[in-house]
């Protein structure tokens, strides 16, 4: 491989990490919204975001990437193939961050719960200052293995012809007739991409096994 | 013109799914007196207590804190959130499962309701906490996590922590119960400086010796319902009721 491929690579590389990283972002912090949103247990609501959980966990990315940006023309929208990949990645990993969030709600101790109460905080104090702090690094590890799990599913938004790590290998073995060089790079740099979770991942879990006492 | 009551209960009545644990229960503490609620398990005593910081909601009846009603508001509305969260903040609760912030340092469960709910700067809030953790010893524990203090320390950091907000009235929810039996005195011993002090206190425990000692009035709750409230001697010494001597030589047979 050629400097000139090497660089074709890492632009596939970074198109990977920043539509993974928006959709990664986006996802955690709706996840997070949704979550609340079916805790409070608001009718009709509640159900609708069931569905949307439901249908989002059970869709394959491809299939979901297809239907964004196929369907989008229909009604009248006109999206970029970038747009429709991180729409489509973030509905995924919305959904399962959105259930993450929900078993540490409702896991979460009542006694710290009433403590913060009895002492005179409002509800929206001690989600803020008590309860927020620590369902976040108790939820990490769960979170970062769903975020590796959309790095790994990103290919998918190949389909609509975005060029990312995987898709880019193509365009260099179609130039060089030698497919393996460019699939071995591409393999190193999804696992350097992935090592680097699994390394926050780590830093978290330590910290979390000082509040599991 | 009597002084106004700290805490005022009126015909107080609470049922769980169709149970009633408490049944018109009336009772009156006045500023710097230090009452003890006794009964067997299940007797309701907690449920009380609770009620009084509106952690559990009477069916029926009324609670007045220094003359102000909790819960409901002027209007006869339920009080909104933050009403409420205001009315708690008069009360200091200490629970028997110590309840501390595992993810925040001694230190750091002591002042963060002055600073988030009074808004007291950190300066302020950590010169208060800190006089406070000297008061219960534990000032050189500060920097630890809950996680490395036995029960009884955190006990002690929790009784710091509700005494913070400078609270018109203390609630303990048996405090030792949860202790090994060689920790129950430190924590006993706080309490007991707090009652010389003239805090005004609600107890509910099991400690019958220390309820003897400490208490300006002792009430004896059954199956929900006050059978005897009197002064600490008379109780102990000159129970009236069969109810209350039975109890007595079974939890205290020694007084």
């Amino acid at each position: 491989m050629d400097s000139s491929a090497w660089g074709l690579l890492i632009q596939g590389a970074w198109t990977t990490l920043w539509i993974s990283g928006i959709s990664i972002a986006i996802g955690v912090v709706m996840g997070l919204l949704i979550a609340l949103l079916r805790v409070a247990k608001i009718p009709v609501l509640h159900q609708l975001l069931g569905v949307y959980i439901s249908l989002a966990r059970a869709t394959p990315l491809v299939t979901l990437v297809l239907f964004i940006f196929l369907t989008a023309p229909t009604m009248g929208i006109n999206l970029n193939r970038n747009v429709a990949g991180i729409i489509a990645l973030t509905l995924n990993t919305t959904a399962f961050n959105a259930e993450i969030w929900r078993s540490a709600f409702n896991n979460f101790s009542k006694e710290q719960r009433e403590a913060a109460l009895a002492i005179g905080m409002t509800p929206w104090v001690y989600f803020r200052r008590i309860m927020l702090p620590q369902i976040t690094i108790t939820s990490l590890p769960g979170l970062v293995n769903e975020m590796s799990f959309l790095i790994k599913g990103s290919p998918a938004i190949a389909v609509i012809g975005v060029v990312d790590l995987t898709r880019v290998t193509n365009r260099i073995s179609a130039v060089t007739y030698d497919p393996l060089p460019p699939i071995l790079a591409a393999a190193v740099l999804y696992m350097l991409i992935i090592s680097l979770l699994v390394w926050l991942q780590r830093l978290a879990e330590r910290k979390a096994s000082r509040l599991a006492v | 013109m009597p002084e106004t009551a700290a805490v005022s209960i009126r015909n107080l009545s609470k049922s769980f799914d169709g149970t009633e644990v408490l049944r018109d229960v009336s009772l009156e503490v006045q500023p710097g007196e230090v009452v003890s609620i006794l009964g067997s398990s299940g007797s309701g005593k907690s449920t009380l207590l609770r009620c009084i910081n509106w952690l559990e909601q009477p069916d029926r009846g009324d609670i007045r804190i220094a003359g102000d009603r909790i819960g409901v508001s002027d209007s006869g509305k339920p009080m909104s959130r933050r009403e409420l969260a205001g009315m708690r903040a008069r009360l200091g609760m200490v629970f028997q499962g110590f309840n501390l912030w595992p993810h925040l340092s001694v230190l750091r469960n002591v002042t963060e309701a002055p600073i988030h709910v009074q808004g007291l700067s950190k300066t302020e809030a950590d010169e208060r906490a800190m006089a406070l953790l000297e008061k219960v010893g534990m000032a050189d524990k500060r920097e630890q996590y809950p996680y490395t203090l036995s029960g009884g320390q955190k006990q002690r950091v929790a009784i710091a922590r509700a005494l913070a907000m400078q609270p018109k009235v203390m609630l303990f929810d048996e405090p030792t119960s949860a202790l090994d039996p060689e920790l129950v005195g430190e924590v006993l011993g706080v309490i007991k400086d707090l009652s010389k002090e003239g805090y005004t206190m609600v107890l509910v425990t099991h400690e019958m010796e220390f309820a003897r000692a400490v208490s300006d009035q002792v009430v004896f709750l059954d199956k929900g319902i006050i059978i005897e409230k009197s002064h600490p001697s008379e109780f102990f010494e000159n129970p009236k009721t069969d109810r209350v001597r039975r109890f007595l030589e079974l939890e205290a047979p020694a007084v």
